[in-house]
């Protein structure tokens, strides 16, 4: 195993044989993406605040924008935001360029205006699946498995023509993440069309996690593992460790799925297996965040570079979320919080927190080594501290509301007690709208102003 | 060492994770399928499938699970825990994994149509503080005029624990025997308690607790205005926002007057075929204050001088007309009583002034059996036996009592 990315610490080296335009590109995608399915977000919780407040149009029903807003975060801003992170990784992993700039576009063109555009504007028409994290129609999941096998010839290939002996642990999580992916992601979608009820929902449970846990955090890690040493110019603590995290995460996550229906009909030795799995995945987590976190211990990380800052947060909120998530599957708390907004919150800490921090991490990193691009550290800086302070005003206050909502279930109270007691966190969720959309334009913003990019140095951004 | 990573951490692991929680744990609920669904199972029609489609395709799952958990939490508030059988036409499961709104797999036979239909066209009518969204393009306009797509998912709902209703106790036995369950499975799956725990079902035949006379009067109006007012009215007129789709429509309390046992009997149980849910998740405390709020809406009208003649032939015209239905006393329990979907009144716990008894009697109420007299009988046959029926009343506490 390699010790870190082959990637020079000077921003002024045009790095070679990266695809920029593709970079720039999904990283426009991205952020764009991301501000629509934010605003999807936004107008499903208003509903909950107040309903009616989104008129009484039957494209605008609180269920349709829920679909959106889930699948263009993942599809849409995750998927993009991955592409561009790849395009720039896989050049500098591999020594070898990507399959071609003529496929990149293809794939471009096929996820943005074939996948996720279409899915969006499908599932307001009233075409969709409901499925957790599936919930495009089934002809868009055609595009979205030819999207997936068009990325692994993209993206795998150079990993397979350079026979390369040894793998940087970034590689690691591409290589499984995508090949992971390109299996889990028709499963998810197709078998609980073909399976009725109970034996179909043991295959969602499987996939609920494998969008997150085999899709988002590989890709996720991926960045992390990259940026890390990239921007500090040292070598991750320890290999063996990177090592030991791959393996058991891999092994592990894919075990988790069924935490997903703990107390339901599905035979209680997959829910217990399940949920032993979800313990260790804590413990795994634990050794890989560590690794991590001695890795950018004394860098000055938070100072010294605006991605490195966003990725290493990114690995607190993931160490967090995944200790939340080993003891949210224990059956003594499971049966409180399941079906609360506990786990919603949870599940932005993962997603808003842990996934989005580290998408952004890579395109600032990915940004700031294109020729010619514009990057202003202060304005990024103020999105920083704005994301942070949505982020973690949402997740408290869901994670109080779902406790409300658990205390209600449990004293037999009539069920609108529950709602009643719920409304008022609802009403602050729709707030942190604002911190988190202003930050997400300011990340904008930042990424297309201040100094151009590829004439200053690493030393002088400290 | 590409190989490797993508050969066992991408295929293999995804395979060993198929198997382990997806393949096997599927033959093991096949095998239970096997032993405890009923040999023919009800599938959905046309409609019903339509309007699955429909509860599909607007999240209704992402706000109202299908899948009674093993869990004395929630088999006490929704009934008996799930069994794999109980979804096997579900093309893909509506299983949900959030409850914004309670669980749904015994919604069946709970509420009456035109409180389905009212709910969707505009829930908030009904249910003041619910924060479930309006459907107003499933209907043509107002809420007794649902278009294919509203009866579609009213047809859909009614599916929704029917199965394991039809079933029967013979069902449930056998399943019960053949099921290689563990003993919290047996517990929760075939428990003592109700296969629908539901609350409101209105109960027509049901116990219910004499409530205690309340004198909480502010606890009485907040709870009236945040549980009743949607339908009977800010000031229990019978015009709250949400009666315009109901029929029969809630009633009228400025009009009636009611005895306690009345009052008892509405609230815990609500009213068969009408609808007016039970409320037997509120605590009895509290639905004494509201049943005070009621009594204390009625407003006493100038009573009328009785002309001649008018009780004999009132009489008359009861035994001959009305007693098979309400009761040779008045008690709502004559010999065809049970043959109807809504309870005809009980004369004896509550008295309509006589403008409503007349209004009742010459109109009939729509949507239940009582039919419109006034074709049938004279004016002096209807006036007399409008007038007959408030005199079995046996009354029992009055407005002001308890304060
Ligand atoms: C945003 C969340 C939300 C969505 C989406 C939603 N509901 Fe509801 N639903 C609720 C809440 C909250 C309640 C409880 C309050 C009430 O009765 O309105 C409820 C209650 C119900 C009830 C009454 C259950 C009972 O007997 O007490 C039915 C039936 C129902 N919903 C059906 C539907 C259908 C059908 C859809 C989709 C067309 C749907 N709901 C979509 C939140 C939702
Ligand atoms: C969904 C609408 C609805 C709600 C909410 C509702 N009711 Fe009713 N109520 C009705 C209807 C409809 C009837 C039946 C009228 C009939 O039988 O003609 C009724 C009947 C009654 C009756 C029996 C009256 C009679 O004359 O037979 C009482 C008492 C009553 N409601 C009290 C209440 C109280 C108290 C609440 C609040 C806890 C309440 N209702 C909530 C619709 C509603
Ligand atoms: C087919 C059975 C049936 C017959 C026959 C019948 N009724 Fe009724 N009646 C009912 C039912 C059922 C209701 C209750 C409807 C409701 O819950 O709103 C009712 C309600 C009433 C009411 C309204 C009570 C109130 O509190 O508002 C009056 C008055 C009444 N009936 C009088 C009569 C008279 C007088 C006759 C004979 C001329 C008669 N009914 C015959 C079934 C019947």
């Amino acid at each position: 195993m390699i010790e870190h990315p082959p990637e020079t610490e000077s921003l002024s080296v045009p790095s070679a044989g990266v695809e920029t335009r593709l970079v720039s590109l999904h990283a426009h995608a991205a952020l764009g993406t991301l501000l629509v399915s934010l605003l999807f977000g936004v107008l499903a919780a208003m509903e909950l605040a107040v309903p009616g407040s989104g008129g009484s149009a039957p494209f605008m029903s609180w269920g349709k924008l829920r679909y959106d807003h889930t699948q263009g975060i993942m599809l849409g801003w995750l998927g993009n935001a991955f592409f561009a992170f790849l395009y720039h990784a896989v050049p500098l992993l591999t020594g070898r360029t990507v399959t071609s700039a003529r496929l990149g576009q293809w794939i471009f063109g096929l996820w943005n205006f074939v996948i996720v555009l279409p899915g969006w504007v499908l599932v307001l028409a009233g075409f969709s699946q409901p499925l957790e994290w599936a919930e495009f129609p089934l002809v868009i999941d055609v595009f979205v498995v030819l999207a997936l096998l068009l990325a692994a010839v993209q993206f795998l290939a150079p990993f397979f023509r350079s026979a390369l002996e040894d793998l940087y642990v970034s590689s690691w999580y591409i290589i499984g993440g995508l090949v992971f992916t390109l299996f889990a992601y028709p499963m998810g979608n197709i078998v609980p069309e073909l399976l009725p009820g109970a034996r179909g929902a043991a295959f969602s449970g499987l996939w609920i996690h494998d969008a997150v846990g085999l899709f988002v955090t590989p890709l996720c890690l991926a960045i992390v593992y990259y940026v890390i040493p990239a921007a500090t110019g040292r070598p991750i603590y320890s290999h063996f460790l990177s090592m030991l995290g791959f393996w058991l995460l891999f092994f592990l996550y894919p075990l988790n799925g069924t935490h997903h229906y703990v107390f339901s009909v599905i035979p209680m030795s997959a829910q217990i297996g399940a949920i032993a799995a979800s313990t260790l995945l804590g413990v795994d987590v634990v050794i890989v965040v560590a690794n991590l976190l001695l890795s950018v211990r004394g860098t000055n990380w938070f100072r010294r570079d605006m991605g490195l800052r966003f990725v290493t947060t990114a690995t607190l909120f993931y160490l967090i979320v995944s200790i939340q998530g080993s003891l949210q599957a224990q059956m003594s708390i499971n049966q409180s919080v399941h079906f609360t907004d506990w786990v919603v919150g949870h599940s932005h800490l993962a997603m808003l927190g842990f996934a989005s921090f580290a998408a952004v991490g890579g395109i600032i990193h990915a940004w700031q080594r294109l020729p010619g691009k514009r990057c202003n550290t202060m304005l990024l800086g103020w999105a920083y501290w704005l994301l942070v302070s949505g982020l973690l005003i949402m997740v408290l206050d869901l994670t109080i509301a779902g406790l409300a909502e658990a205390a209600a279930w449990s004293s037999g109270a009539p069920w609108l007690d529950s709602v009643r007691a719920a409304r008022p966190y609802w009403i602050i969720r729709v707030f942190t709208f604002i911190p988190l959309a202003a930050g997400f334009i300011l990340l904008l913003a930042g990424l297309s102003s201040g100094e151009r990019t590829g004439a200053k140095n690493e030393g002088e951004a400290a | 060492m590409t190989y490797l990573v993508a050969a066992v951490g991408g295929l293999g692991f995804f395979a060993l994770s198929m198997l382990l929680l997806g393949v096997w744990p599927g033959e093991a609920l096949e095998e239970q399928i096997h032993q405890t669904s009923p040999a023919h199972p009800l599938p959905l029609s046309a409609s019903e499938q339509r309007g699955r489609a429909i509860y599909a395709r607007e999240g209704c799952a992402y706000c109202h699970t299908q899948q009674i958990r093993y869990l004395a939490r929630d088999v006490s508030r929704f009934g008996k825990a799930t069994l794999a059988w109980e979804t096997i036409f579900d093309y893909p499961h509506l299983w949900g994994t959030r409850r914004i709104g309670p669980d749904l797999s015994r919604e069946a036979g709970v509420r009456s149509p035109d409180w389905q239909y009212s709910h969707l066209f505009a829930p908030q009518t009904l249910v003041r503080d619910s924060v479930m969204p309006a459907y107003p393009w499933l209907f043509h306009g107002a809420p007794d005029q649902p278009a294919q797509d509203a009866r579609d998912v009213l047809a859909y709902l009614e599916t929704l624990g029917r199965d394991r209703y039809l079933a029967g106790p013979e069902g449930e036995a056998a399943a019960k025997k053949a099921c290689n369950c563990s003993e919290d499975e047996r517990k929760f799956a075939f428990g003592p308690g109700p296969l629908n725990a539901s609350p409101a079902i209105p109960l027509r035949k049901g116990k219910f607790p004499l409530l205690p006379v309340s004198n909480d009067e502010a606890r009485g109006r907040q709870l009236y205005s945040r549980n009743c007012a949607g339908c009977h009215g800010a000031e229990g007129a019978g015009d709250g926002a949400g009666a315009a789709g109901l029929h029969p429509k809630p009633a009228n309390f400025t009009e009636q007057e009611y005895a306690q046992e009345r009052l008892s009997q509405a609230l815990w149980n609500g009213v068969a075929g009408t609808a007016m849910p039970g409320w037997r998740d509120i605590p009895p405390a509290d639905l004494a204050a509201m049943a005070r709020t009621v009594r204390n809406f009625h407003q006493n009208g100038p009573e009328p001088a009785l002309p001649e003649g008018v009780l004999e032939l009132g009489a008359k015209v009861y035994a001959a007309h009305c007693a098979q239905c309400h009761g040779e006393k008045g008690a709502g329990d004559g010999s065809a009583a049970d043959q109807f979907p809504v309870p005809p009144t009980n004369f004896q716990t509550q008295r309509p002034s006589l403008a409503a008894s007349l209004r009742a009697v010459k109109n009939g109420i729509e949507g239940t059996p009582m039919a419109p007299w006034s074709g049938r009988l004279s004016e002096a046959e209807v006036y007399a036996a409008a007038y007959f029926v408030r005199g079995f009343y046996k009354g029992g506490i009055r407005k002001g009592d308890g304060q």
